[in-house]
């Protein structure tokens, strides 16, 4: 077998073992690599800027695990822009990790700005069951909606901040963080619609081209696509933080697939006829 | 009667739903209101026929040692744990539940994400092969928006941002865009469907 049709049918252990070291390698030394801010981003931004004090914003946290290298930092960010600009907020969400999800953006936030205090400028709701019920519920009443307690077992009616709270008539902006499904279709369709309540979004990569219609029709006033537009939040709010970090990394992954493309092509050019064999 | 029956409960039913989200006729908002109710119980009681069913065929399994039967006890142990664990705290956000979540959900889903990038890796340089002049136009089309999404693509050529731009919010919008709107359509034609009985799928049984 010659070096062209090797090229064709490089074992997948080896891919595996480049995009491994490639991956270890930008995250320990990573280049830092200028970021520059994509339009969608900066539409986030600016919505969330020119909210008054004292708004009040949900945070769909409709993630899980999976999505969190992409979400997180944009969930924080979005959380430090808000404190900055004494913005009050109540995350949770229709998919089971909200709670953990919200927890975990509220306690590496909280330590930035000690005057925040939970039940006042924050509640995590978590996790509540009912899918586009729910969002119903939470137009006409929140309170009945999240069952009368937040993540931890709290009565909300004993944290002042969902005494402002009792609908999403009370809200100002949603921003949302989806994974999938339900997500930002159900948030447009059930609140932003009916409401006029603004939605941004913040979604993993993969979903972005599925999202980017409802930029265009202005039912999403913003769109946070990923680890690269994690990391553009992170250099408006001027913390960088892991997306920053990931980006190197991300960078590196995309040349060595690209990489390989061009050999898998080159293979296939150089010994047409000869082997079609590709798996 | 058989199937008559959960059918005309659905018209009503289904009735009743397009009618409040069109028009808010009071007395039927209050019916609404009391239909999402039952929806969210029967959505509980959906979880819990789920999961005695889960229980029920890992259990098969594992009495007649079928291939994979070990992980079959990962998971009814898993199951139980949890159960157990979780009815023993006041909240999902319990310190302890937190702890078992936090220390064995969150890595393995976490992890089950990440090895996507091996095989979106292997499955790119397998597939994207220039065999026809429209898989070299997609081909052109991921390599520029793999560059323009990422830091490097700016190095490389300032235009690749842009370009990446231009096939996001046209070509990709556009085709989206005919997606969805071809879906919803499918949707509420199949809707349609079950609202008047045409379609009895879900009763069970053979149509």
């Amino acid at each position: 077998m010659g070096f062209w049709e090797k090229a064709q049918q490089v074992d997948r252990r080896i891919i595996y073992t480049l995009m491994i070291i490639t991956l270890a390698v930008a995250m320990i030394k990573p280049v830092g690599l200028a970021i520059s801010v994509n339009k969608e981003t900066q539409m986030a931004y600016d919505a969330i800027e020119k909210l008054p004090a004292g708004s009040i914003v949900w945070l769909g946290c409709d993630f899980s695990a999976g999505g969190m290298p992409e979400l997180i930092p944009t969930l924080q960010s979005v959380m430090i822009q808000g404190f900055r600009k004494n913005l009050r907020f109540v995350a949770g969400g229709m998919w089971n990790m909200a709670g953990n999800m919200a927890e975990v953006a509220w306690t590496a936030v909280q330590p930035m700005f000690p005057g925040k205090k939970y039940g006042v400028d924050f509640v995590n709701v978590g996790y509540k069951a009912g899918g586009n019920v729910l969002l119903e519920k939470m137009v006409s009443d929140a309170h009945t909606a999240f069952v009368g307690v937040d993540h931890y077992g709290k009565p909300l009616k004993d944290l002042p901040l969902m005494n402002e709270f009792k609908s999403f008539k009370d809200i100002k902006f949603i921003f949302g963080f989806f994974t999938g499904t339900p997500g930002e279709r159900d948030y447009i369709k059930f609140v932003g619609g009916p409401l006029g309540v603004p939605i941004a979004s913040s979604c993993v990569a993969v979903s972005v081209p599925e999202t980017m219609p409802f930029v265009q029709s202005g039912q999403l006033v913003g769109l946070v696509g990923g680890m690269r537009g994690a990391a553009e939040y992170e250099v408006l709010v001027k913390v960088p933080g892991r997306a920053t970090a990931g980006m190197d990394a991300q960078a590196f992954a995309h040349l060595l697939i690209i990489a390989f493309i061009v050999i898998g092509n080159l293979g296939y050019v150089f010994t047409k006829g000869k082997s079609g064999k590709t798996t | 009667m058989r199937k008559e029956g959960p059918v005309a409960v659905g018209f009503i039913v289904g009735l009743v739903v397009i009618i409040v989200t069109y028009f808010s006729a009071k007395p039927l908002v209050a019916i609404k209101g009391e239909l999402d109710q039952w929806y969210l119980i029967a959505t509980a009681f959906a979880v819990a026929v789920g999961l005695v069913n889960l229980v029920q065929i890992h259990m098969r399994k594992i009495q007649h040692k079928r291939e994979g039967w070990g992980y079959s006890i990962v998971l009814i142990a898993g199951i139980a744990g949890f159960l157990l664990f979780g009815l023993t705290v006041s909240s999902a956000g319990d310190p302890k539940f937190q702890w078992m979540y936090n220390t064995t959900i969150v890595p393995m889903n976490a992890t089950m994400y990440s090895i996507l990038v091996f095989y979106i890796a292997s499955a790119a340089y397998r597939a994207f092969r220039i065999r026809t002049g429209e898989a070299a136009v997609l081909l052109v089309a991921a390599v520029i928006v793999m560059l323009g999404r990422v830091t490097i693509g700016e190095m490389i050529s300032p235009m690749l941002p842009k370009w990446t731009s231009w096939i996001m919010n046209v070509p990709n919008t556009a085709g989206m865009r005919a997606i969805t709107i071809g879906a919803t359509l499918g949707g509420i034609s199949q809707a349609l469907r079950v609202l008047i009985g045409i379609e009895r799928g879900h009763l069970g049984g053979v149509e």
